[in-house]
């Protein structure tokens, strides 16, 4: 994973609970890639089928909220989902996606349409939409976190530095 | 700059002078739970550790405690082989492991002594906050987390901000923590806390036991908290000490802290509330909605199932007979709070009342074991933390939740009950 990521910006509405939109907790015995396949459909129908893998889910405020499964982001990165930008994620939700090395990013989604291309520099702090002349300035991502995600999530940042080596 | 209790004690395990809301620091990890209905995850990600290259040797094992609480007793053969699979693994690595009747991790790990004042505890579950009610840092974690702790004794944790809330007066006899954190999210909405560690402290907070000071920090959970930390006292060194833990490194914020928000309550103008309508926040007084009829009674859960509550269920129902037509089930916490409340006759009196006492564990709280379902269009009052949509088994019945106490009175009459007007 690299600090610079730019896709299609594929949008989800606030408040979206993954619990019941990205696991198998209400399709007991399903597997992920049948969940995949699946996901969001009743908040955006039709999200699944439109979303290709190096797309960014753009989210209202929120997002991954009530959720503890970490099951959820493995089927994001199943899905190839490059990053998520949300004006606030879920608490746990947003461990477990720097666990499993998908970005996050805190920022106001306001005038970010679907389909719209979307560039985020995770070192620089910054979301861009340009053909809608958005450029905002977000708090970088705190450098252990960078690190985190650079090796890919938190198991193999540990395979490398089973220190916590973090410099 | 001062600053808060959990800025306090994330420093302090990261080694550090300060830190402030925002930061990111890797902490040291005093003791961590992994509950059943998380092992199969965990112990996937546990086993990725050597990632093909072998076992990694886990030393951070005896500081973790194992518990099989969700899945009690297994309703299948899946949940079986987890109970079986903890059971080897506890065995095999020398962790604290605690089997089917035993308790609800949040209870057996304060019980057992595992945690004390200033420490920093990780659990795979969203009510690890129940932790905070003896002044320590205690948050819900995820599989991969944990790997991380039981390889290395250490996680990255993100500074909460704290909102800081001063509980005033006393509680009225009848009105219990549970009424206060159902009133605050009737007021804020669930996850109104989201992100943020909530620091309670006042007078209401100084005359409550250590029961209903566990009800306050765990309910915190349906607020969105990252932690619920109360200050100690006297009554936090006298448990902690009674349950053989660690000595206590009490943490208390500095007076230029840093919050996001100090707001005040009158615990004492508080009335008995109830959540209705699928919804953890949509608040009522009981007074509102008294005569609502109810069907099923649900006494238990790591909210509401620790010795006071069965006390203040067996004080309204001791001597009468649950309202002709009404199911009650009362679960213990843990096998503890079983034996305490059969020594002081609770049990008995329940019993004698109608009620049906089942053995320790999660039971009450959601419908894993299959016989919590209700009819459709029956309506259950239960004690414990969420009512959502088809939690106890069919999404065409309804979960209420109140305190213990509003739970035993509602099974007295039938309806839904205020409290202070059976206390005996």
């Amino acid at each position: 994973m690299t600090s610079r990521i730019a896709g299609l910006a594929r949008i989800l509405p606030a408040e979206i609970n993954t619990d019941i939109n990205c696991s198998s907790k209400y399709l007991p015995g399903k597997d992920n890639a049948y969940i995949a396949q699946q996901a969001y459909e009743h908040v955006a129908p039709g999200f699944a089928a439109r979303f290709k893998p190096g797309d960014v889910i753009v989210a209202g405020k929120n997002f991954g909220i009530n959720s503890s499964r970490e099951q959820a982001v493995h089927i994001m990165r199943l899905m190839g989902v490059a990053a998520i930008v949300a004006p606030a994620f879920g608490r746990q939700f947003f461990r477990n996606a720097i666990n499993n090395g998908l970005p996050v990013v805190e920022c106001d989604i306001d005038g970010i349409a679907d389909g719209d291309h979307i560039a985020i520099a995770l070192d620089a702090g910054t979301v861009e939409v340009s053909a809608r002349g958005i450029a905002r300035k977000v708090p970088a991502l705190p450098p252990a976190v960078q690190r985190i995600l650079a090796e890919g999530g938190l198991i193999p940042f540990l395979q490398k530095h089973p220190d916590w080596n973090l410099a | 700059m001062g600053q808060t209790i959990a800025e306090k004690i994330l420093a302090a395990h990261g080694g550090l002078e300060a830190v402030r809301a925002g930061d990111v620091v890797v902490a040291a990890v005093d003791f961590a739970m992994l509950h059943d209905a998380r092992a199969s995850n965990a112990l996937k990600m546990i086993s990725r550790l050597g990632s093909g290259k072998g076992e990694v040797p886990l030393p951070f094992a005896a500081k973790t405690a194992l518990v099989l609480d969700h899945y009690s007793p297994p309703p299948n053969i899946e949940a079986a082989n987890v109970h079986r699979d903890m059971r080897a693994f506890a065995d095999r690595y020398g962790t604290v492991l605690y089997d089917v009747g035993d308790g609800i991790c949040h209870q057996v790990m304060p019980e057992g002594g595992h945690l004390t004042c200033g420490d920093l505890i990780v659990g795979t579950d969203t009510h690890s906050v129940t932790y905070g009610a003896f002044n320590a840092f205690g948050t819900g974690v995820e599989g991969t987390d944990l790997s991380a702790v039981m390889m290395t004794g250490k996680l990255w944790f993100r500074v909460p901000q704290t909102i800081r809330i001063e509980l005033t007066g006393r509680l009225q006899p009848g009105v219990w923590a549970k009424d206060i954190t159902l009133t605050m999210l009737g007021r804020f909405g669930a996850e109104g806390a989201n992100y943020r560690a909530l620091e309670y402290t006042g007078s209401a907070v100084s005359a409550m036991e250590i029961d209903d000071r566990m009800t306050l920090s765990n309910h915190a959970a349906e607020l969105g908290a990252k932690a619920a930390i109360l200050e100690a006292d006297e009554k936090t060194f006298a448990w902690l000490k009674a349950h053989k833990a660690r000595a206590p490194r009490p943490v208390q914020a500095d007076k230029d802290a840093v919050y996001a928000e100090r707001m005040e309550i009158d615990a004492a103008a508080l009335a008995p509330q109830v959540a209705r309508n699928h919804q953890v926040d949509d608040v009522i007084a009981v007074p509102e909605v008294s005569g609502q009829k109810i069907n099923f009674a649900l006494i238990g859960t790591c909210t509401n199932g620790r010795l006071d509550d069965i006390r203040q269920a067996a004080r309204i129902l001791k001597g009468h007979r649950i309202a002709k037509g009404v199911r009650m089930i009362v679960t213990p916490a843990s096998r503890q709070v079983y034996l305490d409340a059969a020594r002081e006759g609770l049990i008995e009196e329940l019993t004698r009342a109608g009620a049906s006492v089942e053995a320790a564990g999660c039971g009450t709280c959601v419908n894993i074991t299959g016989h919590l379902i209700m009819g459709d269009g029956d309506v259950a009052i239960s004690s414990a933390n969420r009512n959502f949509k088809g939690r106890l088994g069919n999404s065409k019945s309804e979960i209420w939740i109140g305190s213990a106490a509003t739970v035993a009175a509602s099974a007295l009459k039938g309806t839904i009950t205020d409290p202070r007007d059976v206390i005996a």
